[in-house]
């Protein structure tokens, strides 16, 4: 140890180190939250009880399981599955920060507010796709087990990486809505209001306007229409949250069509009368591209966001 | 003169509310200097202006030679990685430091250690000495949500001293200490400062300032009253000293020779004990006991009576708040 000490007398450290040191720190933050332990043991329960049930079913009737060799492959998490996995590990990451004072000394070690960003991104992105990795292996293993030999498994990481890029649109929006307000409670409102939203406004839009296009460019479920598939009808949300199965869809039925319907409701004889006609359709390649863009289009937006307001955030407390 | 901190005109407000008001804030190397102030006075404000975490509305900072909130432009590179270098050689503690819960105390300063770019190997040799500076030892694997208060304030410490820094600003350190804890806590002070490290400690507490600092700045509504040696800083407004001196085998010839001594100004006896009234506030002891001695007087007990910090104090700021309602 010597008794001075001058600023250009030490060595230079490793950026990558301090950066790595910040994604350690959110990573230990995350995977310790009970929510999140939560979360995972309720998607594996789900997972388990979408096969388990057959199974069960078939042994109280005396049916066999019919054998299903897509099932595997057109797992997908639900929207509402993507919406809580996104705010499970992004509302506490910015926000309570702020709120516990962790902050302080935080910013006070030689990393910058944009390598904190980065690192706590870079581990919500790697704790999402461990989670869903595993989510996924499961319900392959699961799948083969009670619906027999599947097919097409090589498109699985296809499912999981859309899936990956749903949940990392509302990522995005809880991060900005955390950095820009500070508050947790007011970022997870805000997303909850957004979900909840779009998720009762969307039909309701549907049924008054019609299909509207502009129901395509929102995040969320958005507009949904049906495919015809040799398979039989096949659900297509034209939303965000719907990247991971119409990549599949795209995969397995490159030249489909979808159709969108009209509902009307009409009144004849004093009996309502609830009739569907075609408004437009539209081909499962246009769906696919368009929501991609779209969720990629949010999460750079949101993530700027985020990432402008976070730099610039003032410490108050 | 080479300083640690350098401030000069730092002026620092909250809306209408000047915190800081054009303070000139010098901190040289190698002292350990105390930073007092009542509460509200600026303290908090200013130190967290020296680690870049609030931007002054006016004025400049250098710390450790480099300019603080400089020039906006140097290309992409400078605007991703900010100053963050320049906290390299900085150890700094909050006020009441909060860290988060779901961390277990090496882990925290495993973590930090590394954001200062510090090798696995050279975390593994500094993390137990502190653990052991601070008084963690055996609790350092238990979760930080489980610490209390104090044990909190001690990691806050463990955490300045990561990467060996030069310049380490703690803010009100034993705030919400027992008295135990402040004890210990004041003897870590003076352990840090003496591997040749600047320690810039503020507090609203006098008798601590004046128990582990050699300098001293006063602050009071955002401005420095006075800021010099502890010494100079006590001697201020003092009055002449005065010694009480409790002397064995005491004598005419003892008392005369002490009145004879140039600093001194009067003596009265009373039994055993003399009661010397100095000419100045200077350390004196020496002389008189010399004298003492010379004369066949054996010393059993002497202490002398300055004014201390705390009338300094009182009187700085009674006189800066002049007469002003608070
Ligand atoms: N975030 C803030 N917003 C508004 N006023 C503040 C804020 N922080 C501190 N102040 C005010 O600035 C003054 C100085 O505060 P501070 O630096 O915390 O003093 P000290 O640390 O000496 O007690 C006080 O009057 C305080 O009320
Ligand atoms: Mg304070």
């Amino acid at each position: 140890m010597t008794a001075t000490r001058t600023s250009t007398g030490r060595p230079h450290p490793s950026w990558f180190t301090r950066f790595w040191a910040v994604v350690r720190y959110e990573m230990l933050w995350n995977i310790r939250k009970k929510k999140f332990l939560g979360l995972v043991i309720v998607a594996f329960i789900f997972a388990t009880l979408s096969w388990v049930l057959p199974v069960v079913l078939s042994a109280t009737t005396d049916q066999a399981i019919n054998a299903n060799p897509e099932y595997a492959v057109t797992f997908t998490i639900p929207g509402i599955g993507i919406f809580l996995f996104a705010l499970i590990t992004a509302m506490n990451s910015i926000s309570s920060e702020f709120e516990s004072g962790t902050i302080v000394p935080l910013l006070t070690k030689p990393v910058s507010r944009s390598m904190i960003f980065l690192g706590k991104l870079l581990a919500t992105f790697m704790i999402i796709l461990v989670t869903y990795t595993i989510l996924f292996v499961y319900v392959v293993i699961g799948g083969a087990v009670v619906y027999g030999p599947q097919n097409n498994l090589h498109l699985v990481p296809l499912g999981l990486f859309g899936n990956i890029l749903s949940t990392f649109v509302w990522i995005a929006i809880i991060l900005a809505a955390g950095a820009l307000s500070k508050s947790t409670i007011v970022s997870t409102l805000v997303a909850l209001g957004v979900f909840i939203g779009l998720f009762l406004a969307v039909p309701i839009i549907a049924v008054f306007a019609g299909p509207s296009p502009v129901l395509n460019y929102l995040p969320g479920s958005g507009a949904s229409g049906t495919m015809m598939t040799t398979q039989g009808p096949i659900t297509v949300g034209a939303g965000t949250d719907g990247i991971g199965a119409n990549l599949i869809n795209y995969a397995l039925y490159s030249s489909a069509n979808v159709d969108f319907n009209t509902t009307n409701i009409e009144l004849q004889d004093g009996q309502p009368l609830i009739t569907q006609a075609l408004a437009y359709s539209e081909p499962i390649s246009v769906i696919t591209s368009r929501s991609v863009a779209t969720a990629v289009v949010y999460t750079i937006v949101f993530l700027f966001i985020a990432w402008i307001a976070f730099k610039w955030a003032q410490i108050l407390e | 003169m080479d300083l640690a901190i350098e401030t000069n005109g730092l002026t620092k407000k909250y809306g209408s509310l000047t915190a800081v008001n054009k303070l000139d804030l010098k901190v040289q190397r190698n002292t350990i200097h105390g930073f007092l102030g009542p509460n509200g006075a600026g303290k908090t404000t200013t130190m967290k202006i020296l680690v870049g975490l609030l931007k002054p509305n006016e004025g400049t900072v250098k710390v450790l030679g480099q300019e603080l909130h400089g020039s906006k432009n140097g290309g992409v590179l400078k605007w991703f990685y900010e100053q963050a270098d320049s906290r390299l050689s900085i150890g700094y503690m909050p006020e009441l430091p909060k860290f988060p819960k779901h961390l277990k105390g090496a882990e925290l300063l495993d973590i930090y250690g590394q954001m200062y770019g510090m090798t696995q190997q050279q975390r593994k040799e500094q993390i137990p000495k502190l653990v052991e500076l601070v008084g963690l030892k055996g609790r350092e694997n238990d979760l930080i949500g489980k610490y209390s208060k104090g044990m909190q304030q001690r990691i806050g410490i463990a955490q300045t001293l990561l990467n060996n820094p030069e310049l380490v600003i703690l803010d009100e350190p034993s705030l919400g200490l027992d008295p135990v804890g402040m004890v210990e806590v004041r003897e870590v002070v003076k352990e840090i400062a003496k591997e040749g490290r600047t320690v810039l400690v503020s507090s609203h507490l006098l008798f601590e300032v004046e128990q582990i600092c050699t300098h001293v700045t006063i602050i009071n509504r955002g401005t420095a009253l006075v800021s010099d040696t502890l010494q100079n800083v006590s001697g201020l407004l003092s009055g002449p000293a005065m010694l009480h001196v409790e002397v064995a085998k005491i004598s005419n010839t003892i008392v005369n020779a002490v009145k004879k001594l140039p600093c001194v100004t009067s003596v009265v006896q009373t039994g055993d004990t003399l009661r010397i009234q100095m000419e100045t506030h200077e350390d004196m002891r020496a002389q008189v006991s010399q004298e003492i001695t010379r004369s066949g007087g054996i010393i059993v007990a002497m202490s002398q009576k300055t004014s201390n910090l705390e009338d300094v104090f009182i009187q700085l700021v009674s006189k800066d708040q002049g007469g002003k309602p608070q």
